[in-house]
């Protein structure tokens, strides 16, 4: 009753001109949420990340004390979204640090893109649906086969399929359509398993314009690729942040969400929007109908996949932590809101255990590690660090909470891999420091392998020790901040802010990637794998274009092995998510995989703290483990 | 089939370590302390592979200490007001190996002693006795790392151990026990890992690993001792194994630990028998039972349980020393 009686207030986002309508004392976090703005939040909320930064330009509010805003910061009005209760009529600027920039995001990388090159090779080109052209002879009063029988028979003489399948709705229309269309029509057919589905049934030869969708749906970016299904091959892609960012960054957050505001269905909502914005974008962009779209690959974490579909996630994040489930049969992507051919399907990849998801499963069949005789390492970075270590016999995984520091989230600034991104940083000898940012434009902050290389390069250079504490050498760039000891690695002038590094930052990545390498050695440990068995290493991830694989072994994320056994693979989710769209053998491939993986769980793991102990240390406890590391510069006293 | 050779050798063995410095080296002690040097877990292999005896440091305090219990102070009423006196009757009368002055008294939250003070209870004590030195901090990284290098100083070429270097508070302290001759104690919150990355750092600052003794903290009888013991352990294997970042000779610090717990200090407690043994007692069982994981330096207190230690140290260690 209360809520119905308060006064409601205008809010006018600037500079997009969003303008909602909130009750009095809702926080601007919430109103920007209602509005559809995104604000950067780490804490979801919780008044503790101080990620949320807008400024007030006219109105009354009310603010709860902080200190992760500078004096300077308050007296400018610059508040946190979500300690600000809404008093009135107000205008908020959003600064643009905030601003999503959906076309920076990488979609794929080079490697990524060969890795599924090579893939294509091994499967058969043998797509999930095809559309395939039928010349019937129309029935005599010597051949009176029913109208659907005869179309199941001009299809056999094509493909292959023993036992099919058709909707009512099809066959409600098929004798009409038939007769109208002389009996010749395109049909598309759609592979459930080992049925297969007559999807559509179309008058005349449509059947060249078949097209698909993969998406990698991940718990910072959501990534899509639109593919031709008559050839293979992949036409536009786009990405975009996932919206349900605003409910957290982590998904476990956003199950606690989800759960504290039953806010399911608004989560499968955000999900659904997200694709179906990319799709259309894409469709729009290339003069696509949606109606020839008839399939959708999803690959994403197990959590993500429980949200798009509305499954219950809540005890993937509770003890004994048991996902609602693996292995999702094809549904009509129309039946939960994807905006496809109403009746095209959305194929979601199996996973493996709670937190190891499809996403991994992709990885795997992109890598075709499961192929080979040797023994490889897939480690894929994201929100978390998910490893999976073995060959054609076995395949064991884990999934370490290594956090998103190098996604970004976490660290000062950090940043995603997007324009202004820097992603490559070297310390000269002189000391001074050499960066190159995604597109060549002012550094905006640090993404994945820029804070790599930060973190390799400032150990290297001795600016922090084995424990990454900032060492006291009288450098001028090494300054007192705000949360404490913190290095400038580029000053600032007109056109863009400095970009420091602190001490938390560092404790955050070296945290990160003690958690990554804790994780392979449980593994290598209980497989009795050394690191000279190790035939590759794939280190996947949404990191940037370019990642120096050499710092990864400097600061001890991945086992020292000889360079070139290590491979950067970019988004190996997607890669994965085309090959199954391109293969039907793939997806049973892709089903095998997930069944024979044997999840590890670390948190039960009486070895893995200690291993974690030993890797918060650069490049780690045991040096033996790292030969090939140089014993950083000695203070001289 | 032939019965396999069962006896077990190992490749590593513990540091060697001399502490104290003479005449002969430049420092005015009449005599040197050395431990380490086992070659194989402590009861087990040859005479020889048990290295050389394991050593007592008593503990005496910079200033009277104002938490130990009666029975604890009887023995050293009448020195406790005079570190010197304090170091003699404890060389004297009790035997110890080596003297530990522990400075407490510089803690901000307690005397808050300056370093005048501190380097004149060192040099008094340097004075009253000949045996070794440990001279160990108050446990405040500030203040350690503003008075410490003064008690360095003031007994600069004595061949002292200096405690303690910690993961977050290495450099000072290894800086002036390079610049000063001494030993280095390394200190870690009984994690062996930990324990090993700080021996790490401080041998990244160019401190030789030979001068190293660590410390994993202590656990008394009772209130974790097992960490303690399993800690030891760990690292008497990790020597054994060949590992040079762990083969140190160990500390123990019995006589805090085991002064602390409410069984050795409280006196009305009729069921718990006699208070003058339990504490004792209990400082004693604390010792033994860590020299049997490979402790090389006991820091102990009351002169009853030095007594009992020392006498189990001999027995154990006979065959070597005969």
């Amino acid at each position: 009753m209360e809520q119905a009686k308060k006064k409601k207030y205008l809010v006018n986002f600037e500079p997009s001109g969003l303008k909602i309508e909130v009750p009095k004392e809702t926080t601007l976090l919430e109103a920007a949420r209602k509005a559809g703005i995104y604000l950067t939040s780490i804490c979801g909320g919780d008044g503790y990340c101080g990620k949320c930064k807008v400024t007030i330009d006219r109105g009354q509010f009310q603010s709860r004390p902080t200190t992760l805003l500078t004096t300077d910061e308050i007296s400018k009005n610059v508040v946190l979204a979500c300690q600000t209760k809404i008093l009135s009529d107000m205008t908020v600027t959003v600064p643009a640090s905030h601003t999503l920039q959906a076309s920076q995001i990488l979609t794929d990388t080079d490697a990524g893109s060969k890795l599924a090159d090579k893939t294509e090779g091994v499967f058969k080109f043998d797509p999930l649906v095809r559309k395939i052209c039928l010349q019937m002879s129309p029935p005599t009063v010597s051949d009176h086969t029913a109208d659907h029988e005869r179309l199941c028979t001009a299809i056999r003489e094509q493909i292959d399929a023993p036992i099919m399948q058709t909707g009512l709705r099809v066959l409600k229309a098929l004798s009409a359509l038939l007769v109208e269309a002389d009996y010749k029509v395109a049909a598309t057919i759609a592979r459930r398993g080992g049925t297969a589905e007559v999807l559509e049934v179309e008058q005349g030869c449509r059947c060249k314009t078949n097209f698909a969708v993969a998406v990698d749906l991940g718990t910072t970016t959501v990534v899509a690729h639109l593919l031709d299904l008559t050839t293979g091959s992949t036409i536009d892609t786009e990405a975009v942040y996932n919206s349900q960012i605003n409910f957290g960054e982590d998904y476990i957050r956003r199950i606690m969400y989800a759960e504290e505001n039953d806010a399911f269905d608004e989560m499968q909502n955000r999900a659904v929007s997200d694709i179906n914005n990319l799709i259309a974008t894409l469709a729009s962009r290339q003069k696509i109908d949606l109606h020839d779209i008839t399939a959708i690959v999803c690959s994403g974490n197990t959590a993500m996949i429980h949200f798009l579909l509305n499954l219950d996630p809540t005890r993937i994040r509770r003890e004994p932590y048991v996902a609602s489930a693996g292995s999702v049969p094809p549904i009509r992507a129309a039946e939960i809101g994807l905006r496809i051919n109403k009746r095209g399907l959305l194929y979601c990849l199996p996973g493996v255990a709670a937190y190891v998801g499809s996403d991994i499963v992709a990885g795997v069949l992109a890598t075709r590690m499961y192929t080979k005789k040797t023994v490889s390492l897939l480690v894929d970075i994201g929100t978390n660090g998910e490893i999976v270590l073995g060959n054609s016999d076995w395949l064991v995984c884990a999934s370490s909470s290594a956090g998103p520091a190098f996604e970004g989230s976490g660290v000062k600034h950090g940043t995603r891999a997007g324009a202004g991104a820097i992603e490559k940083l070297s310390i000269l000898p002189d000391g001074s420091v050499e960066f190159k940012t995604i597109g060549n434009t002012h550094p905006v902050g640090l993404c994945g392998s820029g804070l790599l290389d930060t973190l390799a390069e400032l150990f290297a250079a001795g600016i922090i020790d084995r424990t990454g504490r900032f060492q006291p050498k009288g450098d001028k760039r090494l300054t007192e901040g705000d949360e404490g000891q913190q290095f400038q690695l580029v000053p600032s002038d007109s056109e863009h802010q400095e970009i420091v590094i602190t001490q938390p930052d560092i404790n955050n990545l070296v945290r990160s990637k003690a958690g990554v390498f804790a994780a392979i050695r449980v593994l290598m440990e209980s497989t009795q794998t050394r690191p000279e068995d190790l035939d590759a290493i794939y280190l996947a991830g949404g990191f940037g274009n370019f990642l120096n694989v050499k710092q990864a072994v400097t600061i001890g994320m991945l086992p020292d092995v000889p360079i070139e056994k290590i491979q950067f693979v970019g988004n190996t989710s997607i890669a994965g998510a085309k090959t199954v769209l391109l293969s039907r053998k793939a997806l049973d491939t892709a089903e095998k995989i997930a069944e024979s993986m044997t999840y590890f769980d670390l948190m039960s793991h009486p070895g893995y703290m200690d291993e974690f102990i030993k890797a918060g240390f650069l490049p780690h406890t045991d040096l033996s483990l790292f030969p090939s590391v140089k014993n950083p510069p000695t203070k001289t006293l | 089939m032939p019965v396999p050779e069962v006896l077990e050798s190992f490749a590593g063995s513990v540091n060697r370590i001399t502490l104290g410095s003479t005449k002969d080296t430049g420092g005015s002690r009449t005599s040197t302390i050395t431990v380490g040097g086992a070659r194989n877990v402590v009861y087990a292999g040859s005479a020889e592979d048990a290295g050389e005896k394991p050593v007592i440091a008593i503990d005496i305090m910079d200033v009277p200490p104002e938490d130990w219990p009666d029975i604890l102070i009887e023995p050293y009423k009448d020195v406790i007001k005079n570190p010197a006196d304090w170091a003699k009757k404890a060389v004297n009368e009790f035997g110890a190996d080596l003297i530990c002055v522990k400075f407490d008294g510089i803690h901000p939250d307690k005397a808050n002693k300056d370093a005048a003070a501190a380097v004149k209870v060192t040099e008094d004590v340097l004075k009253a006795v000949g045996v070794p030195l440990i001279l160990w901090g108050c446990g405040n990284n500030e203040k350690d790392n503003q008075i410490i290098p003064k008690i360095s100083e003031a007994a600069k070429g004595q061949n002292c151990l200096l405690g303690a270097a910690e993961q977050d508070n290495y450099k000072s302290i290894t800086a002036v026990a390079l610049a000063d001759g001494h030993n280095l104690i390394t200190e870690a919150p009984l994690d062996i890992n930990i324990g090993k990355q700080v021996n790490i750092l401080v041998s990244d600052m160019g401190f030789p690993l030979e001068k190293i003794v660590t410390f994993q903290d202590t656990g008394a009888l009772g209130y974790g001792i097992e960490y303690s013991y399993s800690i030891q352990e760990r690292q008497r294997l990790a020597a054994l194994a060949g590992d040079k970042m762990m083969a140190m000779p160990a500390i123990c610090d019995v006589g805090y630990e085991a002064w602390r717990v409410k069984e050795a200090r409280l006196a009305d407690a009729p069921g718990w028998g006699n208070v003058e043994d339990r504490g004792p007692m209990w400082e004693a069982a604390t010792a033994i039972c860590l020299l049997q994981a490979g402790a090389d330096i006991i820091r102990m207190r009351h002169p009853r349980a030095v007594a009992a230690v020392k006498n189990f140290i001999n027995q154990i260690w006979k065959r070597v020393s005969a």
